[in-house]
């Protein structure tokens, strides 16, 4: 398989490629996704509805995008494959707010309270049919992503959009995309961790 | 290389084997109960409720899984050439506001004496039928000879209060596909199905093909044309080298929703599986989310087993705009393919085949 492209962004900064595209405010740490969102200019009013988990998903889809346009039946073909460690947790926790606090549990918080949702916001912005799975892990681990995106190309698919994506309130969120394509390469797949390690600036 | 399966485990409010299970099933007993005062503003909930270990998901698991050692010895149960793949969409929530899914792990690990982390999917309602399709990857890839695949999920107010706030809760026990339909039971279980490369003792079903799909439509809200389910069904029989006439089967979602089931009804008409005998087992179970794939396919398994068609429980009258050939009465049927199908939050279709062992 091959690496397409790849997109990186956590607290401080936003990255395609490896190259530094957004960066946050730093007195507003709370708020870094909405300032990727206005840096890179996108508009698409449904963002502003989504929780964390789909806002970063859905911000390093968008920095892929320019890659999209000269692969083949991306509707079928590509599979999503997602994964993290705290799955929704954080928007669990704003819906038990909602009703243990504020008495009144909130649909709106509610359907985010699974991971797999920013798969199907994914999915709706590109108009993807194709399959999508969640897994929960407690660690990246190239070698699981690897395997699944080689179950995928066997399954039938071209392409896989892989993505890392943590946001639970500490200091460690990130999301990491990577897209892979079908071919006879031989795939290094060590590259993906150190990839992410030069992200994180370990 | 071949997949085939065999019953593991089933704990539900209808029993603790599946042999208690086969009876309710073939009995059309359902495990759905009002539950007092267990809705938001203390409504009387229709839940599928367990009477023991009712919220417990810990208890549930470790009591699941202690019943493994009876089919296959410790020697396999450990081996690093068994996989063990977990589809819950909440896992333990009262380790809330800790990691929800440690448990999982540890117990896994405890009780099958397993060195490897489970491979756990959390992907909404079709979590169960991804669950088996995944597991069945690794086996085909030869990573793994055998695969333990448990579904689980428990009641818990986060679960009730959600349904509740989306209107999706219905004020009787589900009716799935009825036109008296009013919405979800919601429900609790734990099943598990072995899965292995040999052809041994106690398998009688192969697993074929599977696929999974999003609707592209909406996060929480089913598409009104179907068409996620339809290119989810279509790539399964493709993947099978099979047609639409094989299916002897289908063992559907129907939620009881008025729009998921709609939604169904449409998908599976555009399929031509419109004359194809088709039950959900909401009716039994209630929707027991991260569980639902895999215990409705262990009862599809009792049904392949007793040459029976289960009677789809809470079906009266048509109630979507396409008709469909629901199961109104148990009765015989040579039972060689199935089709299983999920929907759900997220977009999500998923569906697999499953073919008896001659």
């Amino acid at each position: 398989m091959k690496l397409i492209a790849h997109s990186y962004l956590n607290r401080k900064a936003a990255f395609l490629n490896g190259v530094k595209v957004a960066h946050a405010d730093s007195e507003q740490p709370n708020d870094f996704l909405k300032t990727y969102y206005r840096e890179l200019t996108i508009d698409y009013p449904k963002f502003h509805k989504m929780d964390a988990l789909s806002k970063s998903a859905f911000i390093s889809d968008y920095l892929l995008e320019p890659f999209y346009a000269d692969l083949v039946d991306l509707e079928n073909k590509l599979q999503l494959v997602f994964a993290n460690n705290d799955s929704s947790k954080q928007t669990d926790l704003k819906y038990i707010d909602s009703y243990e606090i504020n008495n009144n549990p909130s649909p709106s918080l509610f359907v985010y309270t699974l991971p797999n949702i920013l798969t199907g916001e994914i999915s709706i912005k590109h108009k993807w049919y194709g399959e999508n799975c969640f897994f929960i892990l407690p660690a990246f681990d190239a070698q699981f992503f690897a395997d699944q995106a080689m179950f995928s190309f066997l399954r039938g698919n071209d392409y896989c959009l892989c993505g890392w994506v943590e946001m639970n309130g500490s200091e460690n969120e990130e999301c990491f995309l990577f897209l892979l394509e079908k071919s006879a390469d031989t795939f290094e797949i060590e590259q993906l961790t150190t990839l992410l390690k030069s992200y994180r600036n370990e | 290389m071949k997949c085939y399966l065999k019953y593991g485990a089933l704990i539900s409010p209808l029993g603790t084997t599946i042999e208690d299970h086969a009876h309710a099933l073939l009995s059309n007993n359902s495990g759905i109960k009002q539950v007092e005062g267990s809705g938001f503003n203390n409504e009387n909930w229709f839940l599928g409720k367990m009477n023991e270990l009712s919220g417990d998901y810990d208890a549930l698991l470790e009591k699941a899984l202690g019943s493994l050692q009876s089919i296959w010895d410790a020697e396999i149960l450990k081996s690093p050439r068994t996989g063990v793949f977990v589809s819950t969409t909440k896992a333990n929530m009262r380790l809330l506001p800790g990691d929800t899914f440690e448990s999982t792990r540890t117990l896994i690990k405890k009780e099958l004496h397993q060195e490897v982390d489970p491979v756990i999917i959390s992907n909404a309602c079709i979590s169960g039928v991804i669950a088996v399709n995944v597991a069945a990857d690794y086996l085909k890839a030869g990573k793994f000879d055998r695969a333990i695949i448990i579904g689980i999920d428990v009641l818990s107010d986060f679960i009730i209060y959600g349904f509740q706030s989306l209107f999706a809760l219905g004020n009787q026990v589900c009716k799935p596909f009825d036109a008296e339909r009013k919405g979800i039971s919601l429900g609790e279980a734990c099943g598990i199905i072995l899965m292995t490369n040999e052809r041994e003792e106690g398998v009688f079903a192969e697993y074929i093909s599977g696929a999974s799909s999003n609707d592209a439509n909406h996060i929480s809200g089913p598409s009104r044309t179907g068409e996620g389910l339809v290119r989810a069904v279509s790539k399964t029989l493709e993947r099978a080298g099979m047609d639409i006439t094989e299916i002897d089967f289908v063992s559907a979602h129907g939620t009881a929703t008025i729009y998921n089931d709609e939604m169904e009804a449409i998908a599976f008409n555009r399929l031509g599986l419109e004359q194809t005998p088709l039950n959900s087992l909401k009716g039994y179970f209630g929707h027991t989310l991260g569980a639902a794939g895999i215990i409705e396919l262990l009862s599809c398994m009792i049904s392949m087993e007793k040459n029976t068609l289960i009677k789809s429980l809470g079906y009266l009258q048509c109630g979507t705009t396409q008709t469909l050939a629901i199961v109104e009465e148990n009765r015989e049927k040579e039972l060689t393919t199935i089709l299983k199908t999920a929907s759900g939050f997220g977009g999500g279709n998923a569906s697999l085949i499953l073919k008896k062992v001659q």
